[in-house]
């Protein structure tokens, strides 16, 4: 069985993994063709987190799944602006480590930065515990709101879009796309991510928590 | 400053991400051409008309404006590249651009990133991660795009 089998019925390699995988499948409901895109090497992967299913009200539109692939803490080295025509940032990779239920490791050190200009533009090394270097790219987008919006409902944009002000909810939201060699990480070279960035001091770092686009 | 030697705090806590639906786009395309490159199979369809329609874009695709330029790796994966200019039902214009992969069954999940002006209608979009699947049809002439805000 291969991830590129798109006709496999995903309860049924849920239904492999036994009790467990049956209650994931029937709480997900994943009739809908999102869910044929199902991998068995997630089977092989062993029990994963459950998947979030997300529709529209029209039950004609596509709906489209969520599950935590992995997370990774990147701590920064050091940060500066170049005063290019568009202003360049520069935010450095220092250290990292990688944690979760489909790749675990470190940030390999000083392998990269954010050459940001207005919004994400990461280029730095992931170096699971298996030794592969795996390759990452981000971009990604960032907006001050109220409040984190109830699901359905349209965020408020704060009338003080200053991202380091206290209080408000800052939405950062970032895409990579990974090289990785041919090899037990070769999913991530045809898997789409989305990522909640969530930005902290002392040290300077972020927590990116990857999901799987399913 | 090496951070390796700062105490690290206890972060490592996960954050959400959300998906709330925002627009369904149809596009039509000509027939696909290929041509072999270093690099794989180039795929290019030339984008022939399509609409969006949802509660927060209505749009049309603005003419000759841009396509679908594809890579069909060597392991058989198509990398899904699309870009083209919409016609908002206001007048104003919107970029998107789309990049993912093509699933064997003729679904795609991609990643798209729309601009806009700044001080027009659509603004939100900007500061917008949109996860997207997709749905070709069996002659690849035509694909449904279907659009969530990562909220």
């Amino acid at each position: 069985m291969s991830d590129t089998n798109g006709t496999m019925d995903r309860r049924s390699v849920l239904a492999g993994l036994g009790g467990v995988g049956l209650i994931a499948g029937g709480a997900l409901g994943l009739t809908t063709p999102t869910a044929r895109g199902a991998s068995a090497e997630r089977a092989a992967a062993g029990t994963l987190p459950e998947a979030a299913q997300y529709g529209a009200a029209d039950p004609h539109i596509a709906t489209i799944g969520l599950r935590w692939a992995f997370t990774a803490r990147v701590i920064f080295a050091d940060r500066f602006n170049i005063a290019a025509p568009v202003q360049r940032g520069y935010t450095s990779v220092g250290i990292g480590e990688i944690w979760g239920p489909r790749l675990q490791g470190r940030v390999l050190p000083h392998s990269g930065a954010d050459y940001y200009k207005n919004t994400f533009n990461t280029y730095y090394l992931f170096e699971p515990a298996d030794g592969a270097l795996i390759f990452i790219h981000n971009r990604g987008t960032k907006r001050r709101f109220v409040a984190q919006p109830e699901p359905g409902a349209q965020p408020v944009p704060d009338a003080n879009p200053d991202l380091q002000a206290p209080g408000g909810w800052v939405r950062f939201r970032v895409a990579p796309t990974f090289i990785a060699p041919v090899g037990p990480h070769d999913w991530m070279n045809r898997t789409v991510f989305v990522a909640n960035a969530t930005k902290h001091q002392n040290p300077d770092h972020t927590v990116f928590t990857y999901y799987e686009v399913l | 400053m090496n951070p390796s030697q700062n105490p690290i705090p206890d972060t490592k806590v996960n954050g959400d991400v959300r998906l709330d639906f925002a627009f369904e786009l149809r596009a039509r395309y000509e027939t696909p051409r290929l041509q072999h490159t270093p690099k794989g199979h180039f795929r290019y369809q030339d984008l022939v008309s399509g609409a969006v329609t949802g509660a927060r874009l209505t749009a049309k695709v603005y003419p000759n404006s841009g396509g679908q330029y594809d890579t069909v790796r060597v392991d058989q994966v198509r990398e899904v590249d699309a870009h083209f200019i919409l016609n908002a039902e206001n007048g104003e214009r919107l970029y998107v651009e789309h990049f993912g992969y093509r699933a064997s069954a003729g679904y795609y999940r991609v990643i798209a990133f729309l601009d806009a002006d700044t001080k027009g209608a659509y603004d939100w979009v900007n500061d917008t991660t949109f996860v997207v699947t997709a749905q070709e049809s069996p002659d690849e002439r035509e694909v449904v795009f279907t659009y969530y805000v990562a909220n």
